[in-house]
C-alpha cells in the first residue's frame, strides 16, 4: 500500500513535471513564433515560408522551411546565430553574431523551428 | 596634300579624344554591359532559370506572375518590368497620375525669380537635364541633381531645400518630365581619374555587406532581383534610378531618389545616410551610370 501510494505520487509527480515541461515548451514555441513573424524581431517571414504554418505573405528570398523537426537543435541554433559557419556566402543575416537576437530569443526561435515538419 | 594631312591629323585627334574618354569609363562600361547581360539572361525564361536565379520561388509564381524575355529598355520599369500583377495595379493608378500637379508646381519654381531677380534658368538654362546627373566636378566631387539645385539656391543667396521632398521633389519632377518629353536618355560621364575613383567607391558601397543584417544592396537588387521580401518584388539595379522622383503610395507623397534610399538603408539594418553625404552621392553616381542609355522615365509611381 505504502509502495502503491508512493508509486502513485511518483506518477502524479512525473505527470506534473511532464505537463509543466510541455507548458513551458509551448510558451517557448509561441515566443519563437512571435519572433519569426515580427518585423522588429526576427522578421524571418520577410524571406521564409514555413511548411504547415500559416505565414502572412512570406518572402521568396530564402527557402521555404521544411523538415526542420529532423534537424539537431545545435544545427538550427548555429544557422540562426551565424549562417556563414555552414554557408560562407549565405544571404541570410547572422542574427546572433550581430547581436540582434540574444541567446534566449534564438533558443525560442529554435523551439519553433523544431515544430516545422 | 595639305588637305589630306589635315584630315589625318583631325582623325588622329578624334581617335585620341575617344580613347581619352574611353579610358576613364572603360571599367564602368564593362560593368554596365555585364549587368545588362546578367539581367537579360536572368529574366529570359524565369521558369527555366529557376535553379540558378529563383531557387525559392514557386513554379506557379514563375509561370503566372513573372514575365520573361525582358529586354534592355524594359528594365526602366523597375519591378513592374516582370511583376505582372503589380504592373496591372500600377497601370490603373497611372491612368490618373498623382504627380501631375507636382510637375506644374515644379515649372513655376523653375521660372520663379529669386530675391536677387535671377532664377534657376541662370544655373540650368534647359530643364531637360535629369539624365545628365550625377556628374563629377573637379572641385566639388560628385554633384547630384539635388545638390546642384541647392548649390544654385545658395549661389543666389537663397536657403537650400530639403533634398528628399517638397520643392526639391517638385522641381525634379519638372526636370524629369521635360527630359522624358524631349526623349532624353541617361548619359552619365566619367571623364577623369578622380571621377573614375568616385565611381569605383560607389560601386564598392553597392556590393558591400552592411548594417546589422549584413546585406548588400546587390544581395537584394542584383542576385535578389525578382525574388520577394514578403510580398514585395525586388527591382533590378539596372534601371533603378531612371524614373525618379516617385509618388509613393506608402508616403502619399512625392519623394526624391535620396528619400527612397532611406528605406533601403533601414532594410539593411543601417542608420540612413545623409542625402548630401559623399557616400550617397558616389553611390548614386554608380547607380546612374548603370542605367546609361535608358530613357529618362520620371516622375513615376511606386508602392
Ligand atoms: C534576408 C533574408 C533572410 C532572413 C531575414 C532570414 N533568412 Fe533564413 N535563409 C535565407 C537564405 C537565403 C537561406 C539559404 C542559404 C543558407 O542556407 O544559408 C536561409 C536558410 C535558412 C535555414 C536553413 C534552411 C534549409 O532548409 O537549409 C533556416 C533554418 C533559416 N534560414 C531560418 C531563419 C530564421 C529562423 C530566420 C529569422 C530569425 C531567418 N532564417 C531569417 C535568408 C534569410
Ligand atoms: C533587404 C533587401 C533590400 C536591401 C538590402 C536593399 N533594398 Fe532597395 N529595395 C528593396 C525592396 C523590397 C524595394 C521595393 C521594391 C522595389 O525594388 O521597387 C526596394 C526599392 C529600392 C529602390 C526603388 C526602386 C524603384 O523602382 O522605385 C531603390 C533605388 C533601391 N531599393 C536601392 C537600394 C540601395 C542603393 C540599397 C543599398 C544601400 C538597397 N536598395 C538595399 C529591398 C532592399
Amino acid at each position: 500500500m505504502q509502495f502503491a501510494k508512493s508509486l502513485l505520487a511518483g506518477v502524479v509527480l512525473c505527470g506534473m513535471v511532464a505537463v509543466s515541461a510541455t507548458a513551458s515548451e509551448a510558451d517557448l514555441v509561441k515566443k519563437g513564433e512571435k519572433i519569426f513573424n515580427t518585423k522588429k524581431l526576427g522578421n524571418c517571414l520577410a524571406c521564409h515560408d514555413a511548411n504547415g504554418k500559416k505565414i502572412n505573405s512570406p518572402g521568396s528570398f530564402g527557402p521555404k522551411l521544411q523538415y526542420l523537426s529532423a534537424w539537431p537543435e545545435k544545427a538550427l541554433y548555429d544557422k540562426v546565430y551565424n549562417p556563414y559557419t555552414t554557408n560562407p556566402i549565405s544571404a541570410m543575416p547572422p542574427f546572433g553574431l550581430n547581436g540582434w537576437l540574444d541567446d534566449e530569443q534564438i533558443k525560442a526561435v529554435v523551439a519553433y523551428l523544431k515544430t516545422i515538419k | 596634300m595639305i588637305r589630306s594631312i589635315a584630315k589625318v591629323s583631325a582623325l588622329g585627334l578624334l581617335a585620341i579624344s575617344i580613347l581619352g574618354a574611353g579610358g576613364f569609363n572603360e571599367q564602368a562600361e564593362k560593368d554596365r554591359k555585364a549587368l545588362i547581360e546578367y539581367m537579360q539572361k536572368k529574366f529570359s525564361d524565369p521558369l527555366k532559370n529557376r535553379a540558378s536565379q529563383f531557387p525559392y520561388s514557386t513554379d506557379k509564381e514563375l509561370k503566372e506572375n513573372i514575365k520573361g524575355g525582358l529586354k534592355f529598355e524594359d528594365f526602366r520599369l523597375g519591378s513592374y518590368a516582370f511583376n505582372k500583377s503589380g504592373k496591372e495595379q500600377y497601370d490603373e493608378i497611372a491612368e490618373m497620375p498623382p504627380y501631375e500637379d507636382a510637375v506644374d508646381e515644379g515649372e513655376e519654381l523653375y521660372n520663379k525669380k529669386f530675391k536677387n531677380g535671377k532664377s534657376f534658368k541662370e544655373c540650368f538654362p534647359k530643364p531637360d537635364i535629369a539624365g545628365d546627373y550625377p556628374m563629377y566636378d573637379a572641385k566639388k566631387g560628385v554633384v547630384t541633381l539635388s545638390s546642384a539645385i541647392n548649390d544654385c539656391l545658395k549661389a543666389n543667396g537663397e536657403k537650400p531645400w530639403n533634398m528628399k521632398k517638397g520643392k526639391m521633389a517638385k522641381l525634379e519632377a519638372y526636370f524629369a518630365y521635360q527630359s522624358k518629353e524631349a526623349g532624353k536618355k541617361f548619359n552619365i560621364k566619367i571623364d577623369s581619374k578622380e571621377a573614375q575613383e568616385a565611381y569605383e567607391r560607389g560601386k564598392k558601397e553597392y556590393y558591400s555587406q552592411r548594417g546589422y543584417l549584413k546585406l548588400s544592396c546587390a544581395s537584394c537588387h542584383v542576385q535578389g532581383a525578382g525574388k520577394r521580401v514578403r510580398a514585395e518584388y525586388m527591382s533590378p539595379l539596372l534601371g533603378q534610378v531612371t524614373h525618379f522622383p516617385v509618388y509613393r503610395l506608402k508616403w502619399e507623397d512625392l519623394g526624391t531618389l535620396e528619400r527612397r534610399m532611406v528605406g533601403c538603408n533601414k532594410d539593411q539594418g543601417e542608420n540612413p545616410h545623409k542625402a548630401n553625404s559623399k557616400w550617397m552621392k558616389e553611390l548614386l553616381y554608380f547607380m546612374a551610370y548603370m542605367s546609361n542609355g535608358m530613357p529618362v522615365d520620371g516622375p513615376d509611381i511606386r508602392k
